[in-house]
């Protein structure tokens, strides 16, 4: 068995950049082995609310997906924010054809929200304790980001001062 | 010149006739990682899950490895996803369960392949293409019919969707509810409350949360569960059990976002036009309330995007609502800041509610009304008055 060549091969791309008037467009482009898709968004700033959507969808086993641009305009006016994935999910539909172009717009708010992500992260210092610092305080200003992945885990160090904070002002 | 980019490769080979070996690697302005493992062709069950990174962001994100071993055993069929998120997203990091999800998806897409080529060598002519349509008509005819009407269907909903008679609405004597320690003689109610199994997120009981909200010296409670509607026997059963006030109210999704219903009983599944919502509440006469309008984002706020009062109140939101929740629990000080300063310069009322998901935290936020409350009725009457505030309660 030719256990050296590939069955499947994938490669997705997505790219913000700043357009006139301070908008954000996101771009996700995917091309594997059976598709070739694109996802376009413009997200209005700073209410951070889709704006402008288009896209196109190849699968070499369903073909296109007739309906795609009634589809995509269905997220028209959805926030890039904390929840949308299931306002996302509901506004296009979940059947499996659709799923790809779902999760490329989702892909796409991701885009949004960590090219904002990476202008706080800009401002981290880069010796050890202002990182410790830093990371600390971001914990402490998003409560959300506790307990949520293993750098913020209950009792590892970056959250020592919160959790300090909240037994002496718990209880 | 593009502010950020992320590339992901993933790519799929069969290392034996059962195996098929897996990696991916995500790159992007801010991580850097790669994930390796092993899936049985058969079950889809992977195993020898290894991730590295190359480049991270906090000093403890290399803690995240010791985690990825929870994906040990997983079956990579469709519907993983959620999984995933909860797993190797919250344990270990939410940039390896976004890798795993795509390793996940390749692996599906290579079963199809695979099948095909199955499938090729009893009809050498079957094209990818034909292949795929009987595929789907097979899987059509296999999924149970009737299996959107097991939705939801707890204790208690009113499935149908007529409101619920006026009758059934239960009158309490407001002397005998709650805690006497009642702060400065308001009456104060969690508006915002969800309760296992009726949130599929939350996990407290209904009758742990009433206890907790009485232990605490609330004196009401507003049931807000998603898309769900409880029955006017339900709560009045809960009440009386628990002599403490208990209301029906709802959070349902919109297009912009969550939206709490009062004196509404709809039962509303998927995601609801928010115009559409403002209208089938006015034809009863109910209120709505836009739940955490600026519940944002992990990593900034909205002072890092720029966001500002002024510009927020244009919001198309703030066109349909009639009242702004300003203190929610479990949103930051600033998006909670923002949201009082907009309901403020538009003049709409707040509330405020924990938005509790266990007993840990309700009434961390209520709403403090000036009159008794004692029944649906009588709190969708004060909601519309506006005697109202939100108070910060726990
Ligand atoms: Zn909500
Ligand atoms: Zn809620």
């Amino acid at each position: 068995m030719s256990n050296n060549i590939l069955k499947f091969a994938m490669n997705r791309n997505t790219s913000v950049e700043k357009i006139n008037g301070g908008n954000l467009r996101s771009v996700c482009r995917l091309r594997d082995t059976f598709t070739d898709a694109e996802v376009v968004i413009e997200v209005k700033m700073p209410d951070m609310e889709i704006c402008a959507i288009s896209g196109y969808f190849r699968h070499a086993g369903w073909g296109e997906i007739e309906d795609l641009d009634r589809r995509l305009q269905a997220v028209m006016g959805v926030r890039v924010a904390a929840g949308m994935l299931k306002i996302i999910k509901g506004l296009m539909g979940e059947e499996e054809k659709i799923q790809q172009i779902v999760y490329m717009v989702e892909e796409c708010c991701h885009g949004v929200i960590l090219t904002l992500t990476r202008k706080v992260l800009l401002k981290a210092p880069d010796d050890e304790a202002g990182k410790v610092s830093f990371y600390s305080n971001m914990v402490k200003k998003s409560i959300r980001l506790y307990d949520r992945c293993a750098a913020f885990a209950k009792g590892t160090p970056l959250v020592a001062e919160l959790e300090a904070e909240k037994a002496k002002g718990g209880a | 010149m593009f502010d950020f980019m992320r590339n992901k490769v993933v790519d799929v080979a069969r290392l034996d006739r059962e195996t098929l070996e897996v990696h991916g690697i995500l790159d992007d302005s801010i991580y850097s990682l790669e994930l390796c493992f092993k899936v049985n062709i058969s079950d889809l069950i992977c195993s020898g899950v290894k991730g590295r990174w190359l480049r991270w962001t906090t000093p403890e994100c290399p803690r995240a490895i010791d985690f990825l071993h929870e994906a040990e055993g997983f079956c990579l069929k469709a519907g993983i996803d959620n999984k995933i998120h909860k797993t190797i997203g919250r344990k270990s990091c939410r940039h390896f369960a976004n890798l795993f999800i795509e390793c996940g998806h390749a692996v599906r897409e290579t079963v199809k392949l695979l099948n095909w080529e199955a499938a090729q060598k009893e009809n050498p002519e079957i094209t990818f293409k034909q292949f795929m349509r009987n595929d789907e008509t097979a899987s059509m005819a296999e999924s149970s019919p009737g299996m959107d009407n097991e939705k939801k269907e707890l204790s208690s909903p009113s499935g149908t969707n007529k409101p619920s008679p006026k009758k059934t609405e239960h009158k309490r004597n407001a002397g005998s509810l709650g805690n006497p320690s009642a702060k400065k003689g308001k009456f104060v109610i969690d508006m915002h409350v969800h309760t296992s199994p009726a949130s599929p997120c939350a996990s407290d009981s209904v009758d742990a949360m009433i206890q907790e909200a009485r232990r605490i010296g609330l004196q009401g409670i507003c049931l807000t569960d998603h898309n769900y509607v409880w029955s006017a026997e339900a709560v009045q059963a809960l009440s009386e059990k628990h002599d403490f006030l208990v209301l029906r109210a709802n959070e349902i999704i919109t297009e912009q976002g969550d939206i709490l219903t009062f004196g509404f009983y709809e039962n509303l599944q998927g995601i609801t036009r928010l115009a559409d919502l403002k209208k089938k509440v006015a034809d009863v006469g109910g209120f709505i309330v836009a739940a955490h309008p600026f519940r944002g984002f992990l990593t900034f706020g909205a002072d890092d995007v720029g966001l500002t009062p002024d510009s927020a109140m244009a919001r198309e939101l703030f066109k349909w609502v009639d009242g702004v929740e300003t203190l929610n629990g479990k949103v930051t000080e600033t998006e909670n800041n923002m949201a009082r300063d907009v309901a403020n310069g538009l003049g709409l009322p707040s509330t405020g509610g924990s938005d509790a998901h266990d007993i840990s935290t309700v009434g961390v936020y209520a709403t403090a009304f000036d009159e008794v409350i004692d029944s649906e009725a009588s709190l969708l009457a004060a909601l519309k008055q506006g005697k109202y505030h939100p108070v910060v309660f726990r």
